[in-house]
């Protein structure tokens, strides 16, 4: 592996995200758009429930990790094809595990970026403090990333063999897991049917487990453990999906063509 | 000579068509050949292969002697490309686009040297213009600017000046000679201009169908293609003659 590559590829990324406007649309003003109307939501509730308004503000601030992380890795890979770039990278000396980790590296400094201004909007406005999770709080990171890179990793397999008509799944995707991954409401509450297959989904784990954190003031391993080892499973077979669709890409010629 | 480039028996099938069949062809050190073929002959793809972004059904390809399945990170720090089918990324400057591509060549004092070639291919007063905003000309130089960043021992040039005006080709063609034999760059060169290839290829190696069917200097093709006794040569009468013969031949 080696360093000076991947700080090439973060290199290119700074250099775009600070020539792109709407890039900082990504970084600052989605998320905190997001944040602030569940935190009105999570007000007008608090009158009711002050629990629910945590889970409202805590979920919002967990699921832009993930959503975040998953979709950064997919456009800005999407960004070498846009540009016609990707031959110019492929052809030089970087590994495919050095332009996707410095892609993932890319990613987790723009999440925390977002994350940053997000924990501190919801301090300011809504008295809302997200380390009050405390060393959970690390943990749920450890899963949201984990399950982020699979996603991110699984869809460039899809872009890398099917190119720029598969590229709107990029955001596809995480919105279509949201609902199941029950980021703002129990479990309990889906159809008895998808209760039981969403314990498949590291992230349900990782939001039923914040809302356990906010009631109890502890931390539940089981849900930890069950979220980590569902993401070591998910993440070995979305690198064997990747490195397939690669070879087949190469294989057909389709990858010169992107 | 040392051979540089070594092609052995390359083969490529997209499904039922054969790109490439059997080629084999090699560059010795500080040359220049022209990779020459119609359109669809398999040129772009065996450049491809030899990048390894295309992925070869049978043959080997050695760059610098070794082999390039098992040493690909090793070789390409040696290697560049360049094609105007792919330009630099539209919105960064050319100088935060050539210091992209240093670093990812990993470029010793890769500022310093981003300067240089900056210089080298007059090109210092648009350093700060992003790629979107430069002519076609300058754009064909910032992709030459990348290829030459990490001073290559092989460079691979795949219609590098392809829809360019004869003005641009030709000052591009007197730098590129003016480099190549500083630096004794060794080169393959493809293109449909076929003036660019008199001008710098000492040999030429002319393919279809994804076969090598005429090979020599430009100047003994046109002597052994056209039947003539010529004193210049005329790769473009070659080129003709070439292609209308194959298919002929295949007609028939």
């Amino acid at each position: 592996m080696s360093i000076t590559r991947m700080y090439a590829i973060a290199l290119r990324h700074y250099y775009l995200t600070t020539h792109h406007l709407e890039r900082f649309a990504d970084l600052f003003i989605f998320p905190i758009v997001g944040l602030v109307m569940w935190g009105f939501l999570a007000n007008y509730i608090q009158v009711q429930s002050s629990g629910l308004a945590a889970f409202f503000l805590g979920g919002m601030i967990l699921w832009v990790i993930f959503e975040r992380v998953g979709t950064a890795v997919g456009i800005d890979f999407m960004y070498e094809l846009w540009e016609k770039n990707l031959i110019n990278i492929l052809a030089s000396p970087i590994t495919t595990i050095e332009f996707i980790g410095s892609l993932v590296m890319v990613a987790l400094i723009k999440v925390l970026i977002s994350f940053a201004a997000m924990t501190a909007i919801a301090l300011l406005f809504y008295q809302f403090n997200i380390f009050s999770l405390g060393i959970a709080l690390v943990f749920f990171w450890i899963n949201l990333i984990f399950f982020a890179i699979t996603l991110g990793i699984f869809n460039i397999g899809i872009i890398t063999r099917w190119g720029h008509s598969a590229g709107p799944l990029t955001w596809v995707l995480p919105f279509a897991i949201q609902p199941f991954a029950a980021v703002f409401y129990p479990i309990s509450i889906l159809p008895q049917v998808f209760q039981k297959l969403v314990w498949f989904l590291p992230l349900s784990h990782v939001f039923q487990g914040m809302r356990y954190s906010f009631q109890t003031g502890s931390f539940n391993t089981g849900d930890f453990i069950a979220a980590f080892g569902l993401n070591i499973i998910y993440f070995s077979l979305s690198v064997c999906f990747f490195a397939f669709m690669f070879k087949m890409s190469k294989k057909k010629g389709t990858l010169a063509k992107l | 000579m040392n051979k540089i480039l070594e092609v052995k028996n390359l083969v490529k099938n997209f499904d039922s068509y054969r790109a490439v069949d059997g080629l084999s062809f090699s560059v010795s050190e500080g040359e220049i050949l022209g990779f020459l073929g119609p359109n669809g002959a398999g040129k772009s793809t065996t450049i491809n292969c030899i990048l390894g972004v295309v992925e070869k059904d049978e043959g080997e390809v050695k760059i610098f002697g070794k082999n390039l399945d098992s040493n690909r990170v090793e070789i390409m720090k040696n290697v560049n490309y360049c094609s105007a089918e792919y330009v630099l990324p539209w919105n960064l400057t050319l100088y935060e686009n050539l210091l992209v591509y240093a670093h990812l060549y990993e470029v010793k004092e890769a500022k310093k040297r981003v300067l240089e070639v900056l210089d080298e291919l007059e090109l210092t007063d648009l350093r700060n213009k992003s790629i979107r905003s430069l002519s076609l000309g300058q754009r064909a130089r910032a992709n030459f600017g990348k290829a030459l960043i990490n001073k290559p021992k092989l460079l691979l040039l795949d219609e590098p000046m392809a829809s360019m005006d004869p003005d641009v080709v030709d000052r591009g063609i007197r730098l590129l000679k003016r480099i190549q034999k500083e630096d004794k760059m060794t080169i393959l060169y493809t293109s449909h201009n076929m003036w660019e290839i008199e001008q710098v290829a000492n040999d030429v190696v002319f393919i279809n169908h994804g076969k090598i069917i005429a090979q020599g200097t430009p100047l003994e093709l046109t002597r052994q293609e056209l039947k003539l006794e010529a004193k210049e040569p005329n790769l473009r009468e070659v080129f003709i003659e070439l292609s209308r013969r194959q298919m002929v031949e295949e007609t028939s």
